[in-house]
């Protein structure tokens, strides 16, 4: 009798912390801005390249994406300012403005999305919460999370699962299922080291579940958190630079 | 006395009923002649722009193309069966197809990269004489485009400006790169209209990274060949290609085609049967007048294959003149509309299923619109007199001059 009702207590405690430990996650690599340098490795069934970029953002609305290598490539640069996107192309020497109906085009031929640059999505604004798994996986001590979207919630996903180790609170993976439930893609974390004053997954892995054999995996080289960028940064001039 | 003289006297004894029957033909088959000749161009007019614009008779392409479109899924020897394909007689041309991102000065849209083999193409289709404003594709021109007429319009273009193509290449690179747009054509296609962009073959394997291949090659047949045939012997130097009939291709518009033919047939019945009913009545009425005549003809020995003959030959008489009268009146507007057209105005350019319409609309005369409207006629008429005909040669003279 006790136990039954002691749980009503627990499951408000247990809701309040796994809020705290999903938002954690959340803005793991977020900072109030952030430079760094990413080699991307995107794999399809047809091609394999490997990109590396420089990125500048400066809180959620603000990034600015340049790419250094390839050679044919560099230079080109990805501007994100509120929800729209640029292009600046240094070939032809033009800016062009991503239009909303290719927002689900793929980004530079990687499995994310503009939307995925774009979507300011918080994950404890948009969802709630739900311990779904508590204990050891192969080893290790985790906590799996379900988030469902509110119902007010604009968001693209109909379930987020995911892992979290417990020793310390770093995210392993996510899955993102559609709004009928079908698992469409899996994020895989890893490659926790110290980088620019924080403890962080420094490797990104996305698969797309219906592209088998495919992938599109981000590596941070290095990345600095809070340090000082001008708004003008993320100025069309400057993408034009 | 002959049975004509007789029956020349009888169709003018009551002048009123003989010439609102033959006007009542006439007007009929003036409509009937007119209505054919309109609907038969109008049919044929989309088949050809489907055909000669769109898709040309028969399409081929690499298996699974058309289930899940590619940039990667390409015929990978399209030319090996192109010069087959050419030396049996049937022209042929390849077609490169991507999709990629459209810029003009702050307008971007999606669009549809077509990579054309300029010369070969011109085998195959017309486009090249739908360009509304500018030109063509110029093989010397690598960097000259030519877009359909609404993305022009979302991208606010004309010929001359420039335009930035953004795509992802065989390679997985950005491809990126600046054109200029040659032309903007007239109103073709709802997809054409809205996302096409025209570009030389050579261009899009630049562009595109796509040095070898070919995503669709389309196929015209010989004139004197079926298109069942032709699909037939086209698949036969296919190997494990996918090849369609335009009417594959386009079920909807073929089998729009198909039924608006037999639409036509429906109204055409129509008519006639409003003409026919009026022709019996014309007719029952001319012979129950006269029963008591035939009566007294029969007396006088008149067998009854004669008194048929007799109604026949009256009928015969007003359905000749009406004849003429109809096709006298019908010739100058058959005309005008076979040669001159109906400018259909604002309609123009605008779409049903998917097509659009020509700005002018022509009819088609030809023996096949003379000969049904004729035959049915005469047809109709002889099928409305027989019941009368009959009815007055059988009738007993007794009866019949007793017939108040």
């Amino acid at each position: 009798l006790a136990c039954l009702s002691a749980r009503p207590g627990f499951a408000a405690t247990d809701d309040q912390r796994a809020r705290e430990i999903v938002d954690r996650a959340d803005r793991l690599l977020r900072g109030e801005s952030s430079v760094g340098t990413v080699t991307m490795e995107i794999s399809t069934v047809n091609w394999q390249r490997t990109l590396t970029m420089q990125i500048w953002s400066l809180g959620t609305d603000n990034a600015l994406i340049r790419i250094n290598k390839p050679e044919k490539e560099a230079g080109t640069a990805t501007l994100k300012v509120g929800n729209n996107i640029w292009h600046y192309l240094p070939k032809v020497n033009r800016t062009i403005k991503i239009p909303s109906s290719m927002m689900t085009a793929s980004w530079m031929g990687s499995h994310f999305t503009n939307d995925d640059l774009v979507k300011d999505s918080r994950l404890i604004r948009d969802y709630s919460i739900a311990i779904s798994f508590e204990g050891e996986r192969q080893g290790t001590q985790v906590y799996e999370f379900t988030l469902t979207p509110r119902p007010e919630a604009a968001v693209v996903w109909g379930k987020i699962i995911l892992e979290v180790r417990q020793a310390d609170l770093m995210p392993t993976w996510q899955r993102f299922y559609d709004e009928e439930g079908k698992l469409v893609r899996e994020l895989t974390l890893s490659d926790y080291k110290m980088m620019g004053g924080r403890f962080v997954p420094t490797r990104m892995v996305v698969r797309p579940v219906d592209k088998p054999g495919e992938q599109t995996m981000i590596r941070y080289d290095d990345l600095a958190f809070d340090v000082a960028i001008s708004a003008d940064t993320f100025s069309l001039r400057n993408l034009e630079r | 006395m002959s049975v004509f003289k007789m029956a020349w006297r009888n169709v003018w004894r009551n002048e009123r009923r003989s010439i609102v029957t033959i006007l009542a033909m006439t007007l009929a088959l003036c409509v009937e002649l007119l209505y054919s000749g309109l609907v038969t161009g109008y049919l044929r007019g989309m088949e050809d722009d489907v055909l000669d614009l769109e898709v040309g008779d028969i399409q081929v392409f690499a298996r699974d193309y058309l289930d899940k479109p590619s940039l990667y899924t390409a015929i990978e020897d399209p030319y090996a069966l192109l010069a087959q394909l050419s030396a049996m007689g049937y022209p042929a041309s390849v077609r490169l197809l991507g999709g990629g991102l459209a810029a003009a000065d702050g307008f971007s849209a999606g669009v549809a990269l077509r990579g054309v083999d300029v010369a070969q193409d011109a085998k195959v289709t017309l486009l090249g004489a739908k360009v509304a404003d500018g030109t063509w594709l110029d093989p010397a021109d690598l960097h000259g485009v030519v877009i359909g007429r609404r993305l022009a319009k979302t991208l606010e273009v004309k010929p001359g400006d420039e335009v930035v193509i953004l795509s992802q290449a065989a390679d997985g690179s950005m491809a990126n790169d600046l054109y200029t747009v040659r032309g903007v054509l007239m109103g073709v296609a709802d997809a054409t209209d809205r996302s096409a962009l025209f570009m030389n073959a050579g261009a899009f394997r630049e562009l595109m990274v796509f040095p070898a291949g070919a995503h669709q090659i389309i196929v015209r047949r010989p004139d004197d060949v079926e298109l069942e045939a032709a699909a037939a012997t086209v698949k036969s130097h296919a190997g494990t290609l996918t090849v369609k009939t335009w009417k594959e291709l386009m079920p909807v518009v073929a089998s729009m085609l198909e039924s608006t033919q037999g639409l036509i047939l429906f109204v055409f019945f129509i008519i006639y049967v409003a003409v026919g009913i009026l022709i019996l009545n014309a007719m029952l009425m001319a012979v129950f007048e006269r029963i008591r005549e035939f009566g007294v003809l029969k007396a006088l020995g008149m067998g009854p294959l004669h008194v048929v003959s007799l109604i026949l030959v009256e009928s015969a008489i007003q359905t000749g003149i009406a004849v003429v009268a109809g096709v006298t009146l019908a010739l100058p507007a058959m005309w005008y509309i076979g040669n001159v057209g109906i400018n259909v105005g604002k309609l123009g350019g605008m779409s049903a299923m998917g097509l659009a319409m020509r700005p002018v609309w022509y009819g088609i005369y030809n023996v096949g619109t003379f000969s049904g409207p004729l035959v049915m006629l005469v047809l109709i008429v002889f099928l409305a007199v027989l019941y009368p005909a009959c009815k007055a040669a059988w009738i007993r003279p007794v009866e019949a001059m007793r017939h108040q």
